[in-house]
């Protein structure tokens, strides 16, 4: 049985089920004439059968597939003629990976036929064992259902059962978000220990020179690396500082605008026109910045009688502000809107302007959102990266002109996995270090905000 | 004889195309409170919107007739509404402090008009601010908390005396007690009578034993006209028209 005809037949089942139990509990109550009915709508007692159903199937599924490839790793190992095992060269997993690999309709003249008799034997393995585990789990879900029939009486709430499943169900699923985060931190952790091991600490975190270049081989006659991150941290801080420097006033003064002034017609028209920004892809802004603003910024500082590159930090930021000003502005607009019109009120009643209003009551009021808004346009900031390679460079100077060409965490994460490279190298593991340094510090950025906000709060019910 | 401070004369107002007042004449006796009670939706608050020009923030709203306050129309276009409304401050029928502390709640208006000049100066004019609203004793320990900390009923006396902090020459309260419990309401119905002596008040309520306990006049409001308006015990005892008569005695509203 396959994947499509399981579900199918699932799907069916699941129906009967659901209808079974209903109908059943509907004659229940149906049969009864004096004396309480079941305390319950017939239809939670379908679904509580059905989550009886689907949930050992689910779970019964899902450890499957996880431990399937070890299942069959053994299965198959136990196939394979000791003797040939022995024979092999390399050890019994390469034997396996080949047999996996194998195609026993198209394969290489001259291959072991025991390798293509195992590779037979594997894919017949693969299809067979699916099978037997959807019909299993399918008559293990199909005998649970059968099982909780039984529960139908008057003395069983199923509607309070079904409502802590529920609950059961949604903490289930924030903690899947929860363990992925958990995960990638320690898929971090580890590759960026192993850098450790290669470059002390101290100086990738303090060392002012950035140059990865390592050999590839052995004999090769190369730098050795130097991975001091401290340029690449100041390149990003600089970058996202300009960003910021564009976006939050032109951001924050536009959701004003929008929230406090203008009329609703107006607002309808320029809010989803703002938000376009926020839609167009990074590349197109790359090479905006690269193409248009970095030469204009070159002919205006020529016009002035100097010379600037024309991969500069103030085109890429730039830019990237622009980029960000949907992100403050539309979320900020929110926020605004959301303040009660009654403080308004309040303070137009005392003769407050309007803008000592806006200024006093409702920013103070929308502060927390603000803030958050400003958060997410940071972290926007931080990680773009196409912007940054196509219009600032990749060349790590050590610098805080933003008229030079910089570079960002992001764009050598991208630089340092690309291209040729042993997995094990220092200038690979680099990335994980610049990764998990990266985590950390807006972590930690994330975290002031948060004990601002707190601080400041006003809250208003 | 009563001196009149405010004066309206034929006031309309309309929102968008729906006539919400016709032809409104009333004058309000100073330094005296002056209830206006009627049914839901007979313009009372409108009216109430329209001595400090609270309505120019609704864009649909307009307004005909005149208003004049110590005998100058604030609906002159020279006029600035902003400085009007600080003669003419409001009280709202949800209490509105804002998302701020005790302290900076009354303070907020003395400070956007400059009245004080020192840091000291404005603490005493908070804690006068405070004690006219009968407040003070109640809060002095903690001016610094957020004023959405405190009860309804003392919130809604925060708000009386943010209005009372920038000395305003008229007071209007738009159903003040209309949230609050009876022993709340109580001890805002004391106030008003307390502070009556140095404001002006306009007070519309929906509650006509709250009309009868603290005002001196009366003005009835039907479907968007004024039916009636007279000294409050005169109002309750003997209306002149069957339509307040009706209205008092609970047959219509």
């Amino acid at each position: 049985m396959g994947f499509w005809s399981f579900l199918i037949i699932f799907c069916f089942i699941s129906f009967y089920v659901y209808w079974y139990s209903s109908t059943k509990a509907l004659k229940f109550n149906a049969n009864i004439k004096n004396g309480s009915k079941l305390p319950s709508l017939p239809s939670y007692y379908g679904t509580y059968s059905f989550f009886w159903l689907i949930l050992p199937i689910f779970l019964i599924l899902v450890t499957w597939f996880f431990f399937k490839p070890f299942f069959l790793d053994i299965l198959l190992i136990k196939k394979i003629p000791s003797d040939f095992l022995t024979t092999f060269e390399g050890n019994p997993d390469m034997l396996v990976d080949t047999i996996k690999a194998t195609n026993p309709e198209k394969f290489f003249p001259g291959t072991n036929p025991v390798i293509i008799e195992s590779a037979k034997y594997f894919q017949n393995l693969k299809i067979i064992s699916d099978s037997y585990v959807y019909i299993g789990t399918l008559l293990l879900g199909l005998i649970f259902s059968t099982f909780s029939l039984r529960k139908i009486s008057v003395a069983f709430r199923a509607r309070q059962a079904v409502e802590k499943t529920n609950v059961n169900l949604l903490i289930l699923c924030s903690t899947i978000a929860i363990i992925t985060t958990i995960g990638i931190i320690f898929s971090l952790i580890f590759e960026a220990l192993r850098f450790f091991e290669k470059v002390p600490i101290f100086d990738f975190l303090l060392g002012i020179t950035w140059s990865p270049q390592t050999a590839i081989r052995e004999d090769q006659v190369a730098s050795e690396g130097l991975f001091g991150a401290i340029p690449i941290f100041t390149g990003t801080l600089l970058i996202t500082l300009i960003a910021m420097a564009v976006a939050i006033p032109i951001g924050l003064l536009s959701a004003i605008y929008l929230s406090e002034y203008a009329k609703p017609k107006i607002r309808a028209t320029i809010k989803p026109i703002l938000e376009i920004l926020a839609g167009v892809p990074t590349v197109v802004y790359g090479f905006f910045a690269a193409i248009t603003v970095g030469p204009f910024l070159k002919e205006i500082a020529l016009f002035f009688g100097f010379s600037i590159a024309s991969e500069s930090a103030l085109a890429a930021g730039g830019v990237m502000g622009i980029m960000i000003i949907p992100f403050i502005s539309s979320l900020s607009d929110d926020v605004m809107s959301a303040v009660p019109q009654s403080m308004r009120d309040g303070s137009y009643a005392v003769g407050a302007t309007k803008s000592e209003t806006i200024k006093q009551v409702v920013l103070p009021a929308a502060l927390p959102g603000v803030v958050a808004a400003i958060l997410l346009a940071v972290s926007r900031a931080i990680g773009e990266t196409m912007i940054v390679v196509m219009a600032a460079g990749i060349s790590a100077n050590l610098t805080m002109n933003p008229f030079e060409s910089v570079t960002t965490v992001t764009v050598q994460i991208v630089t340092l996995l690309v291209g040729d490279q042993e997995f094990d190298s220092a200038k690979t593991l680099a990335a994980f270090a610049l990764g998990i340094t990266l985590f950390f510090l807006t972590l930690f950025l994330n975290l002031i905000a948060l004990k601002i906000v707190r601080k400041y709060r006003e809250k208003y019910e | 004889m009563e001196k009149t401070k405010i004066e309206s004369k034929k006031i309309s107002v309309f929102y968008g195309d729906k006539k919400a007042l016709s032809g409104i004449s009333l004058d309000i006796p100073e330094k005296r409170v002056t209830s206006l009670i009627g049914p839901s939706g007979c313009g009372k608050s409108t009216f109430l919107r329209c001595l400090n020009r609270m309505n120019d923030t609704i864009d649909i709203c307009r307004i005909e007739g005149k208003i004049l306050v110590d005998g100058e129309d604030i609906y002159d276009r020279k006029l600035d509404p902003v400085l009007l409304r600080a003669r003419i401050g409001m009280v709202f029928q949800k209490p509105n402090p804002f998302p701020k502390s005790i302290f900076d709640n009354v303070a907020y208006g003395p400070k956007i008009h400059g009245l004080t000049n020192s840091k000291d100066e404005l603490s005493e004019l908070v804690e006068s601010s405070l004690k006219k609203a009968g407040l003070f004793n109640e809060v002095k320990d903690r001016l610094n908390e957020p004023g959405t900390s405190l009860s309804g009923g003392q919130q809604q006396r925060l708000c009386i005396a943010r209005a009372i902090a920038v000395s305003p020459e008229v007071i209007l309260m738009d159903e003040p007690c209309s949230a609050l419990d009876p022993i709340a309401t109580a001890v805002i119905e004391e106030l008003i009578d307390e502070i009556s002596k140095n404001f002006t008040i306009v007070i519309v309520t929906h509650s006509m034993q709250q009309a009868a306990r603290v005002s001196n006049q009366t003005a009835f409001f039907h479907m968007g006209n004024l039916i009636e308006v007279g000294k409050t015990d005169e109002v309750f005892s003997m209306p002149k028209e069957k339509k307040t008569q009706d209205y008092i005695t609970g047959k219509i509203g």
